[in-house]
């Protein structure tokens, strides 16, 4: 790794233990392995958002070319969000693409990441579906990602609706995440979910 | 071995005991170690200290000085120094003028007994002056190509007889106005050294030699008075004391150093001036050694002062307050995988500039950072710019371009405003670079090498300077 990477994420990953986001435990950082290729970020869910009360992990990795380029950053923990994919995880959003500036940190990127959360972006979409449903019907949509914050990311709120639904299809031999997926993405329409499932 | 180089000069082991070649006694001696002469003890006496003629005809300058550690096996001569020297060399001289032939037999050593001779009557005193520093002083008092005749009736300076000494003083310098076809002003000085002689108990050197001393009207005025004791300047004492024939200037409270003059207020005042301008320009680098000392590059987000000495410098935006490194600030200007408009804009805060000013110290002010730009900018408009070469090329930046556009004559190019392709967007110079490297390539597809290394050259230019520019700017900036 080229030694002005290596040195900045060390220095970052200091700034970042040091930060008040850590001592309000809203972001943190880990490293994965010793060379500071690559580490695990984690972002809570910002509040009076759907994804309040959930830990998000991400899977942060670092470019030799950091910081000329950005890290390459994804969603380990699966979530319901227009910018974000539902299926890998992986992020829309302009600073971590062609908008990325030499000066923003770990810590930046992650406050950037729970601002995305808290502040969707229907119109430059990662998951069409997810986007339409915010677009279309955006009670539904904040329902599916409080039930998925509480699935996924521990959030406090179970929808014991959707649970019962999700059993429904489980029972029909449909894997769990499968049937939740189906079920989303048919605004927790049994029937069509079903059909899509089983067509 | 080739025997040319051999046999010039005595071995310099020779003498010691210890020479590993020294069983051979002959002096063509190829097939032993050594292939120089060793004079042999043990046969003929006079042979080891007799000087070989190459090194012979050179005095040695220990000797000169007065004391050689070698002594009688000294391979330079020993007896171009007069008798007038501390008395155990003078016997010394004289054993080895016994015992060696050279200096009567050698022509070449007569000239520097004669000068010897000059010297014999002025060191007789004991006086100490170097020879060296007595010729200077001839010199400087303009006397030229009499210097050796009028050494022999130099006036010399003795403490107590000051009495005798403006007598011969005064006909000397006489003499010397005169050569310079200066009647009006040899009478003057002449009437200037009898007013100090008699004004004065204690005449220094520099009076006794000089005697339009201190009095700057007078052409004769131009020698010593003028020059500042060099070891007074530097060191703050001076051996010779009262009887240096240079100014021991009073010490400058600023510099701390003895240049400042007795009497001429002038250059005390203008020296005051300059000591007052130096200290604000140390001052000023201090405060900017101050404000640079913490600065953090918000990229590589190291301290700038403290990284390897090749990388300490800031790159400064014009159009922002944010800090970066020289390396840094290029390299994000350089990034070829984002928008131009992105590269452009300082990575904290997405202000474009347009250019990078590089400087050694930060800049805070908005005044400061304007007088670096200007300053930049000037360093760089009188260097000639590598596209329109003198007028054999043509610059894409057209009349926008920080360097020099003139023809070899001189005289300035006016090339207009950049070419019309560019768009009127944020983008357009990157569309420009875009237009050069097509057309470079199908001029010069055939020297696919030659293209590389514009380009590069072009992404240097780019960033607006490049490491040549900077290391000649860095003199120009200090």
């Amino acid at each position: 790794m080229a030694n002005i990477a290596a040195q900045r994420i060390k220095r970052e990953f200091k700034e970042v233990i040091k930060s008040e986001e850590v001592a309000k435990c809203a972001i943190k950082v880990e490293l994965v392995n010793d060379n500071y290729t690559e580490l695990k970020g984690e972002i809570a869910g910002p509040p009076e958002t759907p994804y309040e009360g959930g830990t998000f992990v991400l899977e942060i990795k670092v470019p030799e070319t950091y910081p000329f380029n950005p890290p390459k950053v994804r969603f380990i923990t699966k979530i319901w969000h227009p910018n974000i994919s539902s299926v890998t995880g992986a992020i829309c959003l302009d600073i971590l693409k062609d908008q990325w500036a030499a000066a923003m940190t770990l810590r930046t990127v992650l406050l950037s990441l729970q601002a995305l959360l808290a502040a969707a972006e229907p119109d430059d979409p990662q998951d069409a579906v997810v986007a339409k449903q915010f677009k279309e019907n955006q009670d539904m949509f904040k329902q599916t990602a409080r039930h998925w914050t509480s699935i996924y990311a521990g959030g406090p709120h179970r929808n014991t609706e959707f649970d019962l639904k999700i059993r429904r299809l489980t029972d029909m031999g449909i894997e769990d995440h499968q049937a939740r997926v189906a079920l989303s993405s048919y605004n927790w329409d049994l029937e069509r979910a079903t059909e899509q499932l089983f067509s | 071995m080739a025997e040319g180089w051999t046999y010039r000069s005595n071995c310099r082991y020779s003498g010691r005991p210890s020479c590993r070649g020294r069983n051979s006694t002959s002096r063509r001696s190829t097939d032993s170690g050594t292939n120089w002469i060793h004079g042999d003890r043990s046969q003929s006496g006079e042979r080891m200290s007799t000087v070989t003629p190459g090194a012979g005809r050179i005095p040695c300058r220990f000797f000169q000085r007065g004391a050689c550690a070698y002594g009688e096996q000294c391979r330079f001569l020993h007896n171009a120094a007069p008798e007038s020297r501390v008395s155990f060399t003078r016997k010394e001289s004289t054993a080895v003028r016994e015992n060696s032939n050279i200096s009567t037999d050698t022509p070449t050593t007569s000239s520097a007994l004669a000068g010897s001779l000059h010297d014999a009557p002025r060191r007789q005193d004991g006086r100490k002056i170097s020879s060296l520093k007595k010729q200077e002083t001839s010199a400087d008092s303009g006397i030229g190509d009499e210097a050796t005749e009028s050494w022999v009736n130099a006036p010399e300076f003795i403490p107590s007889a000051c009495g005798t000494v403006p007598a011969s003083a005064s006909t000397n310098t006489n003499g010397n106005a005169n050569t310079n076809g200066n009647g009006n002003a040899s009478a003057n000085t002449n009437t200037n050294a009898n007013v100090n002689s008699s004004s004065k108990s204690h005449k220094s050197y520099a009076e006794a030699v000089n005697p339009g001393g201190n009095d700057t009207s007078t052409l004769q005025g131009e020698g010593n008075d003028k020059k500042f004791c060099p070891y007074m300047e530097l060191n703050g004492h001076c051996e010779y004391d009262a009887e240096c024939p240079y100014i021991h200037g009073d010490v400058c409270e600023f510099c701390g150093k003895a240049c400042l003059h007795p009497t001429d207020e002038e250059q005390r005042k203008q020296h005051h001036n300059e000591c007052i301008k130096q200290h604000e320009l140390d001052m000023e680098l201090s405060f900017a050694v101050a404000r640079s000392k913490d600065k953090v590059c918000g990229v590589c987000m190291e301290v700038i002062m403290e990284k390897s000495p090749g990388e300490q410098r800031f790159g400064i935006l014009p159009n922002c307050n944010h800090c970066f490194c020289l390396t840094c600030i290029r390299k994000w200007r350089q990034a070829k995988q984002f928008e131009n408009k992105i590269i452009r804009a300082c990575p904290e805060c997405r202000v474009t500039s347009d250019f990078v000013c590089p400087s050694v110290y930060w800049v805070d002010t908005k005044e400061d950072k304007d007088k670096l730009i200007q300053e930049y900018k000037g360093a760089m408009s009188v260097k000639n710019c590598k596209y329109f070469k003198s007028g054999r090329g043509k610059c894409p930046f057209g009349n926008k371009c920080f360097y020099l556009h003139a023809y070899p004559d001189g005289t300035k190019a006016d090339v207009g405003p950049p070419p019309r392709q560019r768009r009127q967007n944020a983008d357009g110079e990157l569309e420009v670079l875009q237009q050069i490297i097509l057309w470079d390539y199908l001029e010069e597809r055939d020297n696919r090498l030659m293209m590389i290394d514009d380009l590069e050259d072009f992404v240097a230019f780019f960033s607006d300077s490049d490491e040549s520019d900077w290391s000649e700017y860095d003199l120009f900036f200090d």
